[in-house]
């Protein structure tokens, strides 16, 4: 029993032992094999510095000291332990671009607004990119123009498609505007074109369109207007199903609005955006139909 | 008329040889390959340790090969153990579809093995072994299909995986002993002094009640990830404006990869080697096994500027760690790492989820094709971050709305959800399942099933028979037991399918954790709403509550494989045997008995595990040896003198159940010990013993119950009985654990352990036979 014990206690004592000779050890590689280097790191000002030097502080591995005129840390580092490439990256990863890495743009995004130093390198690289982008988005945009010419109803329901856009937007005076651009455009339909099922449906459905986008133009009272909104979308409906359009219409449903009894919209994308509450819930409902 | 016939003959004839030549020529163009696997010593982590190599490399290298060719691959044996390789998603006969005592006998050691097929597909597919745990010490590859005509764009084949220096053989160990190393290394340890700081008690203890131990999303922790063998890489010849396909794989053995990229929207153009319509997204999440086809632009810079490199980040579904490429060259430009998850959110979730039964509740959502992860009420980037710490705050409080008013509705509206056709998931997006659909939630697009498009009709012949199979996983993660329909590979028969038949698999995952289920020698329809563009995979991805369809032509013999391809989960036995009716013997099997008899060994495999607790009151511990149904266990606790006396306890008991919750056992007591004379101990039933000498049989059961604990009734042949309860390793903090235990026989215990290496740990425990005492832990 008790060489048991002193056995154990022996044990114990080695192993601390052993643990703070390591320790000793560890220090005297630091000592010998530390290495200061000067690096360039974009910043602007005091809560850079902060951001900068806490990101480049490791117990014991390494430090920085960055002077916000200069723009040049000090960094001072265990070349044992580290690089000063890792440290740079956790620099850039805290926002702050430098000669060997460029900060996520969330993390820039983050900075604080004094601390939002100029791009310079970053900011050549974006430039480019908008261009390619609306070159390709022209592209696509003349291709649907010619597809429009074809369809006697698109401009309907291009109209019909803002005033939804504004009511997702909660926009009583956009739904306004937007709803006289329908009733024009409802007016301006050309029926000898339209094909004889179509024709039938338009009949019917013409008063109701007209009745109902002409009550959400004279109010700028957004619940008033998506209470007509809700039977404008359900004559759309009966229309654009009789027509073959041109682009997929994606007929989607809430079942909360109206206070539980549930209405319907028509939309050009197959995503939910609900125009009955707007931002309030944007996302409840679910496509019921894609008329194609 | 003779003169004229026969040159004309005759050039026909040379015409005709000539065509059949130079087509034999082009149809039987044979590529070899000699791979040699042997040890090596790698050094990923600061420390020399053991993998395997193929040519000297880690990962094998790179097989390429154009549709019609033969591939010729001579496997050199030069272990000192079997092998086997596996190439992932190809289609092939049985005989060389690589998988150990089914397709084929090991590779014994110091023997050299013939792969010999036709390439008869295109696409970016990979090979590993199949043997043991061998995938994890490097043996995979990329292997790449290229279609007689390529398109002209740079590729670069990525093979991500991942590294412990850990011995998988231990990693498998520590998995099926529940021990909660890999958790403290991750910091996910989901303690009860973690839970109160972050004002998620309740969550904890709702979580224990269930049964439930701490959640992850992954099992394992690694020391390193890596891209082609490397960490971190740059690829300097691409040139701004670029654009680069990227030909992945995951070649990870148990890790889910986040992919995203600095330079922009990735276009993912195949998946599985098959080819898709491009969709363009912000991220996407890379199943282990699967492969994807994707596109990368390197952003153009202003004429005389720097040059910037983007880097294309893989990050481990837990986010412990990343692995990076920089394309192009210059200056680099990184990629907003993963935030860390908030799991006690996920805990939430999942305490919401979870029955008191076992099983899980989808609250009728109806979940399929990775449309709604429910993981991410953990990702901050979606949800928010660790509550209200900043502007993102909001949003958070956007969902909680949500939430509550889904709440109200949802009694309305599940019955027309019900009524949602299956065809229909992709369109149907509702509030109830926008909460858990990052795509509606945030303006970051996430792939998933759903957007996948073949580019050409999959459709099946209409008029074949059909086979419909269901199966449900299912699995325990407290016992680290991964099933399907409760049961594994050795407990079940093959499944029997004919030839000319449509297999049609419905899935539904009611286990925790997700599974990436691959079929070996077919590609299968991915029944996603794209009608008859519908995807053909060989892996599909199931997250928990999930439902999913799948269906494939029964178009070749043999037996294939049809796993999860967790390396883990697959050892643990998570698979099935698909066996063609009347197929022709297989050459490669002289011995069918013995093959199967070592198939089976693979998940009947025992576990053992042992802890000793050696103190200042004496000496206890316990060994267990365990497998998927049995446990072999022993516990003692010896005095350092007569007094305190002798025991030694053994219990052999069987699982039952799914849950495995209940366990019978037949045991054995052995106990020695001086008291004075006359001293007698009675039990709460007034059964009265000396416990000095004993040596006595006896039965009883064990019976988890909620919060943990383990309630046992146990009978002994000189008639007394004894019930315990029992609750080991409470997780108190990060490295604190707890465990108490009280029974009739008047004993208790309480421990208070704290783990400091992976092996070894300080206990201090008070236990009404020995006192207080204070000692070391070991254990293994």
């Amino acid at each position: 029993m008790k060489s048991i014990k002193i056995l154990m206690a022996a044990l114990l004592l080695s192993s601390l032992l052993s643990s703070v000779t390591l320790k000793a050890e560890i220090k005297e590689v630091f000592a010998q094999e530390v290495s200061t280097q000067n690096v360039k790191i974009s910043g602007s000002c005091s809560l850079c510095k902060e951001g900068i030097e806490t990101a480049a502080f490791e117990k014991n591995v390494s430090k920085a000291s960055w002077d916000k005129d200069t723009k040049i840390a000090v960094i001072t580092f265990n070349t044992t332990k580290t690089s000063i490439d890792a440290i740079l990256k956790k620099i850039a990863l805290a926002g702050y671009d430098n000669d060997s890495y460029l900060a996520p743009d969330d993390a820039y995004a983050k900075l604080a607004d004094c601390c939002k130093y100029e791009r310079t390198v970053k900011k050549l690289a974006v430039i480019e990119k908008p261009t390619s982008d609306h070159q390709h988005g022209s592209i696509t945009d003349t291709k649907k123009e010619g597809v429009v010419m074809a369809d006697p109803l698109k401009p309907v329901l291009v109209a019909y498609y803002a005033v939804k856009d504004a009511l997702i937007n909660s926009d009583g005076n956009a739904a306004s505007a937007s709803a006289s651009q329908l009733v024009k455009a409802i007016k301006a339909v050309k029926m000898n074109e339209l094909a004889a099922e179509q024709h039938k449906v338009w009949m019917q459905v013409m008063k109701d369109l007209d009745f109902n986008a002409d009550h959400i133009a004279q109010t700028k009272d957004v619940e008033h207007q998506r209470d007509h909104f809700s039977t404008l979308s359900d004559t759309m409906y009966k229309l654009i199903k009789s027509a073959k359009p041109s682009e997929p219409v994606y007929y989607q449903h809430c079942p909360m609005a109206k206070e539980g009894k549930g209405a319907n919209w028509l939309s050009q994308i197959p995503a939910i955006k609900n125009p009955y509450y707007g931002a309030q819930m944007l996302n409840c409902g679910k496509t019921t139909e894609t008329i194609k | 008329m003779d003169f004229y016939k026969i040159p004309y003959l005759k050039v026909i004839l040379t015409i005709l040889i000539l065509f059949l030549f130079s087509d034999l020529l082009y149809a039987q163009k044979i590529v070899r390959y000699d791979l040699y696997v042997k040890d090596t010593t790698v050094n990923f982590t600061g420390k020399p340790k053991r993998a395997i190599a193929v040519n000297g490399q880690i990962p094998m290298p790179t097989l390429t090969f154009t549709e019609g060719d033969t591939a010729e691959i001579y496997v050199h044996n030069e272990l000192d153990e079997e092998t086997s390789l596996h190439w992932h998603g190809l289609f092939l006969p049985n005989q060389y579809d690589g998988v150990p005592n089914l397709t084929q006998m090991p590779i014994k050691a110091h023997t050299t093995h013939l792969y010999r097929f036709a390439i008869i597909q295109s696409g970016t597919h990979w090979y590993h072994s199949h043997t043991q745990l061998q995938e994890q010490l490097g043996m995979y590859g990329a292997m790449i299909l290229n279609k007689k005509e390529e398109p002209l764009i740079p590729t670069v084949p990525i093979v991500l995986s991942e590294w412990t220096d850990i011995k998988p053989e231990n990693v498998h160990r520590m998995l099926h002993n529940a021990s909660d190393w890999f958790a403290i290394k991750k910091g996910t340890t989901q303690s009860y002094s973690e839970a109160i700081k972050q004002g998620y008690f309740k969550t904890k203890v709702t979580n224990e009640f269930k049964r439930m131990t701490a959640m992850d999303v992954s099992d394992v922790y690694y020391n390193q990830f890596l891209i082609n063998g490397k960490n971190e890489s740059q690829f300097s010849q691409f040139k701004p404006g670029d654009k680069v396909r990227l030909r992945i794989s995951n070649a990870g053995a148990s890790t889910y990869f986040w992919l995203t990229y600095a330079g922009g929207k990735m276009v993912v153009v195949a998946s599985d080697g098959n080819d898709v319509e491009p969709v363009e997204v912000d991220r996407l999440i890379i199943a282990v096994s699967e492969t994807y086809d994707v596109i990368v632009t390197i952003p153009q810079v202003a004429p005389g500027s720097q040059p910037i490199s983007f880097e294309f980040l893989a990050t481990s579904e837990d986010r412990t760690r990343s692995a990076s490429i920089f394309l192009g060259e210059g200056i680099k430009q990184l990629a907003a790492p993963l935030p860390k998850l908030k799991y006690f959110e996920g805990m939430k979730m999942m305490n919401g989820m979870m029955k008191m039964s076992g099983d899980l509740d989808d609250m009728g959502m109806n979940m399929s094709l990775n449309q709604m992860d429910m993981n991410l009420v953990m990702y901050p980037e979606i949800t928010g971050p660790l509550k209200g710490k900043n502007e993102k705050g909001r949003k958070l409080e956007k969902v909680d709305k949500q939430d509550k008013i889904t709440g109200q509705e949802k009694t309305t509206d599940r019955e027309s959800m019900k009524m949602d056709d299956k065809n229909n998931t992709a369109e149907s997006e509702h509030a109830d399942h926008n909460k858990y659909n990052s795509n509606a939630l945030s303006s970051i697009t996430t792939l998933n099933y759903a957007m996948l498009r073949s580019v050409k009709s999959t459709a099946l012949p209409q008029d074949a028979p059909v086979k419909e199979l269901r199966f449900v996983l299912t699995g325990n993660m407290n016992r680290y037991v991964w099933s399907m329909d409760n049961k594994v590979v050795s407990e079940s028969d093959k499944i029997l399918i004919a030839k000319g038949e449509v297999v049609r698999m419905i899935l539904y995952n009611n286990s925790m954790m997700r599974h990436p289920m691959h079929l070996h020698g077919h590609d299968f329809r991915l029944l996603n709403g794209q009608g008859e563009k519908a995807p053909m995979k060989n892996i599909i991805d199931i997250m928990p509550m999930e439902t999913d369809t799948l269906e494939f032509a029964a178009s070749e013999s043999g037996d294939w494989f049809f796993h999860c391809h967790i390396l883990y989960h697959m050892m643990s036995g998570m698979g099935r045997i698909f066996s063609y009716k009347n197929s022709p013997s297989n050459p490669e099997i002289p011995n069918p008995r013995l093959a199967q008899r070592k198939l089976f060994a693979d998940d009947r495999k025992f576990h053992f595990m042992a802890e000793n607790d050696i103190a200042t009151n004496g000496n206890d511990g316990e060994a267990m040896l365990q497998n998927t149904r049995w446990s072999i266990g022993s516990e003692w606790r010896l005095g350092y003198n007569e007094h305190h006396g002798y025991e030694v306890e053994t219990h052999v008991g069987r699982y039952i159940g799914k849950m495995q919750w209940l366990m019978p056992f037949i045991g054995f007591d052995w106990r020695y010990r001086k008291m004075g004379i006359d001293e007698v101990e009675s039990n709460l039933f007034g059964q009265v013993n000396t416990k000095d000498k004993r040596s006595i049989l006896s039965v009883g059961v064990n019976y988890t119950l909620p919060m943990l604990v383990i309630a046992q009734a146990e009978i002994f042949t000189d008639g007394i009985l004894r019930l315990q309860l029992e609750r080991m390793d409470i997780p108190v903090s990060k490295r604190f654990r707890m465990n108490l235990m009280v029974n009739t026989d008047k004993e208790y215990m309480a421990a208070l352990k704290y783990i400091f290496i992976k092996n070894a740990g300080i206990t201090a425990h008070y236990d009404s036979d020995m006192g207080f005492g204070l000692g070391l832990t070991l254990n293994y």
